[in-house]
């Protein structure tokens, strides 16, 4: 009996593997393979624009990093652009989420209205926003501007206002996907423990922090999570609306790496700086990872 | 409830603003796209104007056609999809149902290939297909495409497997024909729901996608992502086409995206509610 159970124990191992092995094998050859290819590009001399240059070049790609003020303003746009559009995202779709969660009319239609923002192609949201929104003297935000008597602004021309503009376009994108998220959470929790904190007079504030926010932290800390990872692969929507411009005013790493590689055909300092946007990108989800786990 | 009728007003208007900020650019570009050229660069903006379909004329069969790039588009993000379905099916199975070895590393493994950065990974693709010769075809990006699509239909995937009552199929599994018969014939269509959602989202996916598509496609392959730059260069932006071009990419997105409306939360979060849980 011990003996059958085992086979079967074994043949459904067998059965498992042959299921899912066609996938793995896929992903190793289109994701670890190129992973180890990066790598191995970013030793090398890769440069097109001075093919007789090209060989093994050793940690040079890297060494060359620390000298270079663009790749350190690209790491620190880096750092504003992610932490600021989560942050927003985060803060106006938990307040959105919570207003909303507490009015029985119109729920749906806002529901229903913010899924058209997140489906879009980023880089046609960029296009829009470059054009229909922030063109100076066509667009809707500079007739809002105007109307209002603050003057027209070039919301893409200019180097401060540009990198608010693209913070501002990929938080009017995002920021419905966390209120779907927090709001689906929000309508999970048990009504009950509300009920009996309103018996006992708990203000609208202590309810907040003291029941709904222990609640749904565990969604909150996903969303952040995944709000990190998809802002630290953003590409389209700046490179549509200012394609990293004006100048570097708008060149977040992901930006800097494809123009050193695809611009100024660079491969193996591109593909260095790839790795190195690789190593953020794990080391954040690894860091949220352990975070959440400890909690 | 103990809320004021003031307190209520000030919700609703609040929300009517959110509904605003989020539709309005939208419905602002399918006005923009209904305008002659003249029109549309009138100071102050009008809204009252006779509607021509001229923009819509012209992207689809004017001189800047559009018309191959979605076709384009639609082999593209239709083949990724099958492709994705093809391998993430029977791979979610295996993930969500059966004893496969090392199922943790192997969940881990699939999440970690989804964190890769895109831009990092397309110096590599750029590299190998024009080595091989398959830069601007069809196979070199649908190939490619499976980079994103395949992880994120195999977790998505997953989470409808475990939805599913187990007895059912404890029966079949006692030898190798039973447990495939009992994948296809039992487990297989009570997934159907999730299979179809599935589908559309990588769908929509592929359909937006825009850093593989202009790294790696041509003159050949030029999907409507790409396709959109026709209408916008430094010099001038020809706003009616850009806004009919930009109305037809959306539609089938928007389409879609409503269809599944009801799964949209899933779809976002695939795999994240776990959280590599398994690994």
């Amino acid at each position: 009996m011990a003996n059958r159970t085992a086979a079967i124990a074994a043949g459904e191992r067998a059965f498992a593997l042959s299921l899912f092995l066609p996938a793995f094998l896929v992903l190793v050859l289109i994701t670890t393979f190129p992973l180890v290819y990066l790598v191995w590009t970013s030793l090398n001399r890769i440069d097109l624009a001075m093919p007789w240059n090209s060989g093994f070049a050793g940690a040079e790609n890297y060494a060359r990093m620390f000298d270079d003020p663009r790749f350190w303003h690209a790491l620190e746009l880096t750092l504003i652009y992610t932490s600021v559009t989560v942050i927003l995202q985060v803060l106006i779709g938990l307040g959105l989420a919570l207003l909303v969660s507490r009015i029985p009319v119109g729920q749906g239609l806002l529901r229903v209205a913010v899924i058209v923002p997140i489906v879009l192609a980023p880089v046609v949201v960029g296009l829009f926003w470059r054009t229909l929104v922030l063109a100076p003297d066509f667009g809707i935000v500079d007739f809002v501007t105007r109307a209002l008597g603050f003057g027209s602004h070039n919301w893409l021309g200019d180097p401060q206002l540009a990198l608010i503009s693209v913070i501002a376009i990929h938080t009017w994108q995002w920021t419905p996907f966390v209120f779907l998220v927090l709001l689906a959470s929000l309508a999970a929790l048990p009504i009950e423990i509300f009920e009996a904190a309103r018996l006992d007079r708990a203000s609208a504030w202590q309810r907040f922090w003291h029941i709904t926010l222990p609640l749904i932290r565990p969604a909150i800390v996903i969303v952040i999570i995944m709000r990190m990872m998809i802002a630290l692969s953003a590409f389209a929507a700046i490179f549509a609306a200012t394609g990293g411009g004006p100048g570097t005013a708008t060149e977040i790493l992901n930006l800097y790496v494809y123009r050193t590689s695809f611009d100024a055909l660079n491969f193996g300092y591109g593909a260095a700086l790839g790795v190195v946007l690789l190593v953020i990108t794990l080391g954040v989800s690894f860091i949220l990872f352990r975070l959440r786990r400890s909690r | 409830m103990r809320r004021s009728p003031v307190a209520g007003a000030a919700l609703l208007c609040l929300t009517g603003a959110f509904l605003i900020l989020w539709t309005f650019p939208i419905l602002w570009g399918l006005l923009t796209s209904l305008k002659p050229e003249l029109e549309v660069l009138a100071y102050p903006p009008t809204l009252f104007f006779s509607p021509t379909l001229g923009n819509y004329r012209d992207v689809l069969l004017g001189a800047t056609t559009i018309l191959p790039n979605l076709i384009s588009s639609l082999i593209i993000a239709t083949a990724a999809t099958v492709l994705s379905m093809l391998f993430a099916i029977p791979a979610a199975y295996a993930l969500a149902r059966l004893k496969l070895p090392a199922g943790r590393g192997a969940g881990f493994y699939i999440l970690a290939t989804q964190m890769l950065p895109p831009v990092g990974l397309i110096i590599p693709y750029y590299l190998v297909l024009q080595r091989a010769g398959l830069l601007d075809s069809y196979p070199g990006i649908i190939l490619i495409y499976l980079t994103f699509s395949l992880p994120f239909a195999i977790w998505l995937l997953v989470s409808y497997f475990e939805d599913i009552p187990r007895e059912m199929e404890e029966a079949a599994l006692i030898d190798r024909a039973g447990r495939l018969r009992a994948f296809l014939y039992v487990v297989l269509p009570q997934v159907r729901g999730g299979i179809a959602v599935t589908s559309i989202f990588v769908f929509l996916n592929a359909w937006n996608e825009f850093l593989f598509a202009v790294v790696l496609g041509g003159n050949n392959v030029r999907p409507v992502t790409v396709a959109m730059f026709n209408f916008v260069s430094v010099e001038q932006t020809l706003w009616g086409k850009l806004a009919a071009a930009a109305m037809i990419a959306m539609a089938p997105v928007i389409l879609l995206g409503l269809l599944a409306q009801r799964h949209i939360v899933k779809g976002l979060t695939a795999g994240a509610m776990k959280g590599g849980g398994r690994g």
